[in-house]
């Protein structure tokens, strides 16, 4: 898990892994959230809100369900679509969604952006 | 093969799916409408009905990706795989040290083909209606002495939706914040000509603060059926 001096530091640092993230084939888009501030960068302005929205449900369903089954602490969330999907995670307590078409490894990037 | 003959079929399926990979602690299936229609001997007593509700909502946000086809929930003490199996959900709760390679297998494989046999004896649960479109707009406020909680938006979006709902008019919405609040509240034509056709929302500034929104931002509204 990522230790940073401060917090601004640490979303700039996170963006800017992000923001590598998005250039790779067959992503779509990202959301970075704190406490006070959302960073978005969707290909597709006219769905922000919906990936917005999809990705809290994601994270807040993933809670219940680790509430329901004994789960722990939810270290990551994956909604697949028939065309896309979602991969939402807790970083250094920041809340990262990553959207991207359904073929491509999501692993890879919950394992880069944990590790690093 | 009557209905009862097909519970109990899919009930054995998942106990012995159980019994093979002792990394699966609970197991279930429900329809999209939510009710169970069968769980292993050891996930009766577990309260599946928070799992469904969770799921129910996302299912409705996932249409921005092309419907809900599988969920996967990490957690330090486990792993929760959700799967769509011939309209309906397999749940498979397991340990953290699961192969989930295998589970997936069992989920999109094993089990679709015996609900697939299944499915040429028995028919499957109904589907849900569809529901009219949503829209997404960009917030402006509004103020005012007698706007009480309505909001205004083009009168093109509810004359669609009334088209959606055969004619019947649309008076009231609701309204879903980047956040995740969601406020119900009544809904009528903008009534000034100047902030028609602009993909906005006139929000009163109380509706405004319920939802944690400001001018500029989006949110997205859909018709309440009365």
């Amino acid at each position: 898990m990522r230790e940073k001096s401060t917090s601004h530091e640490a979303v700039e640092s996170l963006r800017l892994d992000l923001d590598k993230i998005k250039r790779e084939e067959g992503i779509i888009g990202y959301i970075l959230r704190s406490a006070k501030s959302a960073s978005i960068d969707i290909k597709d302005p006219s769905k922000i809100i919906d990936y917005a929205t999809l990705s809290s449900t994601a994270l807040k369903s993933g809670e219940n369900i680790s509430e329901v089954f004994g789960l722990g602490d939810v270290s990551s969330v994956v909604v697949e679509g028939n065309e896309a999907k979602v991969l939402a995670m807790s970083v250094g307590g920041f809340r990262v969604s990553i959207f991207m078409r359904r073929d491509v490894d999501h692993n890879r990037f919950y394992e880069d952006l944990h590790l690093e | 093969m009557d209905k009862d003959a097909y519970t109990v079929a899919l009930k054995n399926t998942l106990t012995e799916v159980r019994k093979i990979c002792p990394d699966i602690n609970y197991s279930f299936i429900f329809t999209k409408d939510g009710p169970v229609v069968v769980a292993d001997e050891h996930s009766a007593n577990i309260p599946v009905r928070k799992t469904v509700d969770s799921f129910q909502s996302l299912m409705e946000k996932a249409t921005t990706i092309g419907g809900l086809h599988n969920m996967i929930v990490k957690g330090s003490k486990g792993n929760v795989h959700i799967s769509s199996v011939n309209g309906m959900y397999l749940v498979i709760a397991t340990s953290e040290n699961a192969n989930m390679t295998y589970i997936h297998s069992i989920a999109n494989v094993i089990v679709p083909t015996i609900l697939k046999l299944l499915k040429s004896i028995v028919p499957t649960p109904p589907t849900p209606p569809k529901t009219a479109h949503s829209q997404q707009l960009t917030v402006e406020n509004i103020s005012g002495f007698f706007l009480g909680d309505t909001v205004q938006v083009d009168k093109e979006i509810l004359s669609q939706w009334s088209k959606d709902f055969k004619g019947k008019g649309v008076n009231e919405v609701e309204v879903e914040a980047f956040g995740g609040k969601v406020v119900q509240c009544k809904v009528k034509a903008i009534s000034e000509s100047r902030y028609e056709g602009k993909g906005l929302i006139r929000v009163p500034e109380k509706v405004a603060r319920d939802l944690g929104v400001a001018e500029g931002e989006l949110v997205r509204i859909k018709p309440v059926k009365s």
